[in-house]
């Protein structure tokens, strides 16, 4: 009979186990797309719980690395300057176990003159990639404990622009809990004169945070004008949400320098608008910020 | 009503049900990792349209909908789909009984053309009144029942009843 067929295909659909990531990645997106059943007033502390159970599932997911991290792997060279300065890979953790699996990249920076400057980026990479494996692991052990769940982790980094005088090297870090989380974050290295590069060093004082932030916010708008799909959280767009609002960049928000010579800054995913904008990236026009900028040696 | 309370209703709403929700998901995608990421994705889409939501009557459908059309989308990324329209379908249906008698039931749910396989599901799983079911697929009420009418017949024509 149809009748007892369908009975037992409703058997098999309710039947269908559920992961247990799946309150999990339920109350995230739920907490993501700032729709909360917290009032508006606790909205800012909303979002550091939010990153703290973020960390906390992190630590639970980094389950298995593979237990030989293959040693300076030249992976990429990318010659810089007549092949003196060069990013590589230095270290790689991998992990390939069922449902855990992570790569994780250490790039490392050879042949600064400046020794200083060289080891201390490549101890920040070399200990953000450690750290990164061990919680892993743990997350893995956790994962294991408790039965399953897929939990990834992919790091790496990627040169964003490596000119005679300009070396910016971004580092992601993907999670993946089911759904996926992506964090960028830059260094930028004038090559010449061998110095780290932050945002306040390009400017003659803190007014660039203003000028920048109300560029940012115009180019916002726009882009939702031209394509409704490009979504922020920021006045002038209808909000449907309760999201806070973009009101400013950090004075030590993420940038780089582009191979144009333009000022990008950018946003991890979630810091500006929904989780499918991704990381979003604004070009800052340099007549925007050319009276305040220190030179032009940087930034043309 | 504020929008506040919407959004709380909504908030429950997708708490409460978020099993249901994967269950419908996965009955497209047919894997974990993908249902989780309709689920996640029909959140974000939910709530930055929250005001396409009339009243919290239609909470259900509004959110089923969205949960679908997640789906299919993701469906017609991987290419794993082409959406026929009825006429094409019904070339498919040639009267004629087939027999496949191994095929398991869970196939021949499977093997159904994705919109059959919605109202199978909409209807005999999730319990939903034709009606509603019309709502979360845009179609009118006779277009779903000659569905219905179809997809049992295709379903029983394979699984050779």
């Amino acid at each position: 009979m149809m009748d007892e067929k369908l009975e037992k295909l409703k058997k098999e659909y309710m039947d269908l186990s559920i992961p247990e990531e799946l309150d999990y990645v339920v109350r995230k997106a739920l907490k993501k797309s700032g729709l909360n059943i917290m009032s508006k007033k606790s909205i800012i502390k909303r979002i550091s719980i939010a990153a703290a159970s973020i960390a906390a599932v992190f630590v639970v997911l980094t389950v298995g690395v593979n237990t030989s991290p293959v040693f300076a792997e030249t992976i990429s060279k990318i010659p810089i300057v007549g092949n003196i300065v060069k990013v590589l890979t230095f270290k790689e953790y991998n992990i390939n176990e069922d449902t855990f699996n992570s790569n994780i990249k250490v790039p490392a920076i050879h042949g600064l003159e400046n020794k200083t400057l060289e080891n201390s980026l490549n101890e920040k990479y070399l200990q953000e990639g450690k750290k990164l494996y061990e919680d892993f692991q743990a997350d893995m052990k956790k994962g294991k404990e408790t039965g399953g769940g897929h939990l990834g982790i992919n790091s790496g980094y990627e040169v964003k622009t490596d000119n005679d005088r300009i070396l910016s090297i971004g580092r992601y870090t993907v999670n993946t809990v089911g759904s996926s989380s992506t964090e960028m974050k830059y260094d930028t290295i004038d090559k010449k004169n061998e110095i780290l590069i932050t945002l306040p060093s390009l400017f003659k004082d803190d007014n660039y945070v203003d000028i920048i932030s109300e560029n940012i916010k115009q180019q916002m708008v726009e882009q939702n004008k031209a394509d409704n799909q490009k979504f922020y959280w920021v006045e002038g767009i209808e909000q449907d949400g309760m999201s806070e609002l973009f009101e400013k960049i950090s004075g030590e928000q993420n940038f780089y320098i582009n191979a144009e010579g333009k000022l990008v800054i950018s946003f991890n995913k979630y810091e500006v608008a929904p989780g499918y904008m991704g990381i979003v990236e604004f070009v800052i026009p340099t007549d925007v910020i050319s009276d305040i900028l220190v030179s032009n040696e940087y930034i043309k | 009503m504020g929008e506040g309370s919407l959004a709380k209703q909504i908030t429950d709403y997708i708490i409460k049900n978020k099993e249901s929700h994967y269950r419908l998901a996965f009955s497209y995608v047919k894997n974990s990792d993908d249902a989780l990421e309709v689920v996640q994705e029909s959140i974000y889409k939910a709530i930055s349209t929250m005001n396409t939501l009339k009243t919290p009557e239609y909470l259900q459908t509004w959110f089923y909908r969205i949960v679908i059309n997640t789906a299919i989308d993701l469906l017609r990324k991987y290419k794993k789909i082409v959406v026929m329209d009825d006429e094409t379908i019904a070339r498919y249906d040639s009267g004629t009984v087939d027999h496949y008698e191994d095929i398991d039931l869970q196939k021949a749910l499977d093997n159904l053309p994705i919109q059959y396989h919605s109202v199978i599901v909409l209807r005999f799983f999730e319990d939903l009144k034709i009606e509603e079911i019309a709502v979360i697929l845009d179609e009118n009420v006779n277009t779903i029942k000659t569905r219905l009418y179809k997809s049992l017949r295709m379903l029983r024509i394979q699984m050779n009843d």
